[in-house]
């Protein structure tokens, strides 16, 4: 049994407990959900609706409600007992589960439900969806609705309702299942088989091109400039491998060497490295940091980190601009949340981090891309990545260089002002000379 | 409390949860227009045009039960004025909604359009300012927060600026022949249309402060301009007092005969 289903049985369960102990009572009812006003398929949250052909959940309810009756005379427990038990189980779970009678009031929501009706934002828009498929349910329907929202930040719900009796009359039940972070998964899943498969594919498919017609060619001069062509795709796609291949070394970490290393020799060596593609392009890099800096890592792992930032900033940056490299030591006090690491057997991490930016001027990020940016092969814009080259892994780099080393990485991107990726570092006391 | 009175809360409460729903899904549509235009995605700036059609249906009803509540209840003070604001907002929103429709109606006109990275980023800043300050304008709302209500005119300025700086960015654009004129001018309308929500969100603010505190801005606009027209009148009539008093002078000097530069020429003269 899949997991909402068994969330619809107990919930049936509750709910058949829950109407029966309502309509003994006679409390004053609500409002009927069905007199306000409804919002059918707003255009502003995009909604899709169906009918669940099986009516399982009716089915479910009324099979457990016989169920759990059973229950009930076989332990010796009162129905009021199972209907606490019924009640704390539901309220813990974190799929949001609303009852409504006969009439359309609401007898009972749990704590995960209550903020669908607590929101101001986009999250009102779920509890609208609840209250319409719960008057679609009380005539006897199952349905079933997904509500995405764009946000920020972007959230996808599924609201199901279903109608159900028992010896008490015709109630409704519904249940909303966040479905944010499924989704956002299948998306990240499906563009990386997508991405990678053009990443790889690309080269390998213009080389074979590339050698087909060179089989073919007479002249010498058209087959020296098809030569060409394939040097420049095999390199591309050993490029990849390489990038891969390190990818795949530093998230692993076997060869992570722990040391204590300035700052500013990192950011020397990245920059060395960066500095004929920075010059060719008539970009400047400016650094600006104190040579006493100092963390414990593996230099090798940070060099990579920092030129993947610069060789990122460089070909996205302007001829003629800047790119501005500082680094920066926060008191912990300054922010208790990032305390304190311990990182390392060297007992010399002082609590304090390292903040490490590379700032550009260049043509930025927009704002739903910045927080996939750091997926392996993601590429903002396909179209401007293949004129500028690189392999879509660098940032996915970085990210793991920085999670080796228990820091994070954060990026700050206005589109046509520029971008800043900062790398947050655990600081340690520089050693004395003497010492 | 009788049945009757708990009822009618009931109905004010529901007035309330609506606006609270109806400037989630402005909100919504403002992100989602922003989106549609900056990634040239028709079908969805489609949906949009269609959906301001639940969003014109949901006001409407939300503004019968308001006229509904006036007719029926008569409420008086704060929960009159909490009526009438409510009304006020309605209209805001619905109008605030339309203009996101503009946006996507102007990203089909201009689908042909290439924008720049400077362009994109202040659209999507502005986007993001304005869908702010709707959320901000409705929490003043729910939260009859007169300080976040009178607020929101010096934050609106951030988007005001963004405005300026996207029309300076689309005056360089045209100047440096990347941008027809056809398309500058409808790319300078969408930046209006985000400014214009903004000045929506100011509105809703002064209207809550009204439903706070029952005093408008206005009033003090409304205020000055009648002391002027007071002093105006009272310049007139003082005006009008000088000339007959002129004029009684004048009267008393040509009925005098002793008066100098009278009219009247001695004899023998």
């Amino acid at each position: 049994m899949q997991a909402s289903s068994l969330i619809i049985v107990i919930a049936g369960l509750f709910a058949a407990a829950a109407l029966g102990y309502f309509a003994a009572r006679s409390a004053p009812k609500k409002q009927p959900a069905g007199s306000k006003n409804t919002l059918s398929s707003a255009g502003s949250a995009s909604q899709s609706e169906s009918d669940d052909p099986q009516g399982s959940g009716t089915e479910d309810a009324d099979i457990m409600t016989g169920a759990g009756r059973a229950v009930a005379q076989e332990s010796g427990s009162s129905a009021s007992d199972l209907l606490e038990r019924l009640r704390d189980a539901i309220e813990h779970i974190e799929q949001g589960v609303i009852l409504c009678d006969d009439t359309g009031a609401e007898l009972f929501r749990n704590q995960s439900a209550l903020r669908y009706i607590e929101a101001r934002d986009g999250l009102v828009l779920v509890e609208a969806a609840v209250e319409e498929l719960m008057i679609k349910a009380l005539t006897g329907r199952s349905v079933r609705r997904e509500v995405e929202l764009f946000g920020p930040p972007a959230q996808s719900f599924v609201v199901s309702a279903q109608p159900f009796t028992d010896g008490a009359g015709l109630g409704a039940l519904a249940i909303v299942e966040d479905h944010s972070l499924r989704r956002r998964t299948e998306t990240v899943r499906r563009d990386f088989v997508a991405n990678i498969s053009h990443e790889l594919k690309t080269p390998i498919g213009a080389l074979g091109l590339l050698a087909e017609t060179i089989r073919d060619e007479p002249e010498s001069e058209v087959v020296a400039r098809l030569a060409e062509r394939m040097i420049v795709e095999a390199d591309r796609a050993a490029h990849t491998i390489d990038d891969l291949l390190e990818l795949s070394r530093i998230e692993f970490g076997d060869e992570t060497e722990f040391d204590q290393i300035s700052v500013q020799s990192v950011v020397s060596e990245a920059t060395a490295r960066i500095a004929a593609a920075a010059g060719h392009s008539g970009i400047e890099v400016v650094v600006d940091l104190s040579p006493q800096i100092q963390v414990l890592g593996d230099r090798r792992q940070l060099v990579s980190a920092v030129f993947n930032l610069l060789d990122n900033a460089v070909k996205y940056s302007p001829e003629g601009s800047e790119i501005l490299v500082t680094a920066v030591v926060e008191s912990a006090e300054s922010d208790p949340q990032e305390l304190p690491l311990g990182l390392g057997p060297s007992g010399l991490s002082t609590g304090d981090r390292v903040r490490l930016s590379v700032a550009d001027a260049g043509i930025g990020i927009p704002r739903k891309d910045l927080d996939r940016v750091f997926e392996r092969f993601y590429r903002v814009d396909r179209a401007r990545s293949r004129a500028t080259g690189g392999t879509g892994l660098g940032l996915a780099i970085v990210r793991h260089v920085v999670s080796n080393h228990q820091g994070n990485v954060s990026v700050d991107s206005i589109e046509g002002v520029g971008t800043t990726f900062t790398l947050s570092l655990a600081a340690i006391q520089p050693l004395q000379e003497n010492s | 409390m009788n049945e009757t009175r708990i009822h009618y809360h009931g109905e004010l409460e529901e007035v309330r949860s609506d606006l609270i729903r109806l400037g989630a899904m402005v909100s919504e549509t403002i992100g989602r227009g922003t989106a549609a235009l900056l990634d040239r995605d028709l079908h969805a700036a489609q949906v949009l045009i269609d959906g301001d059609d639940v969003i014109d249906d949901f006001c409407l009803g939300l503004e019968e039960r308001c006229y509904r509540l006036l007719a029926l209840q008569s409420p008086i003070a704060g929960e009159l004025r909490f009526i009438l604001t409510s009304l006020r907002l309605i209209s805001e929103l619905e109008r605030s909604a339309d203009l996101i429709v503009n946006v996507c109606k102007a990203s089909r006109r201009i689908y042909d359009v290439e924008f720049g990275p400077q362009i994109r980023g202040l659209i999507e800043q502005m986007g993001v300012e304005a869908t702010f300050l709707i959320r901000a304008a409705i929490d003043s709302y729910v939260d009859a927060d007169t300080s976040l209500a009178s607020a929101l005119d010096d934050i609106d300025d951030r988007l005001d600026e963004l405005q300026v700086a996207y029309v300076q960015a689309i005056f360089r654009s045209h100047s440096e022949m990347n941008l027809n004129l056809q398309g500058a001018v409808q790319m300078a309308m969408i930046g209006r249309y985000y400014e214009r929500v903004g000045d929506h969100a100011v509105n809703i603010g002064e209207r809550v402060m009204y439903m706070v505190t029952g005093w408008l801005p206005e009033k003090s606009g409304a205020a000055r301009q009648r002391l002027r027209e007071a002093e105006a009148e009272a310049g007139v009539e003082a005006g009008n007092s000088r000339a007959q008093n002129d004029e009684a002078g004048e009267a008393a000097r040509l009925d005098s005969p002793h008066e100098e530069g009278s009219g009247e020429v001695p004899d023998g003269a």
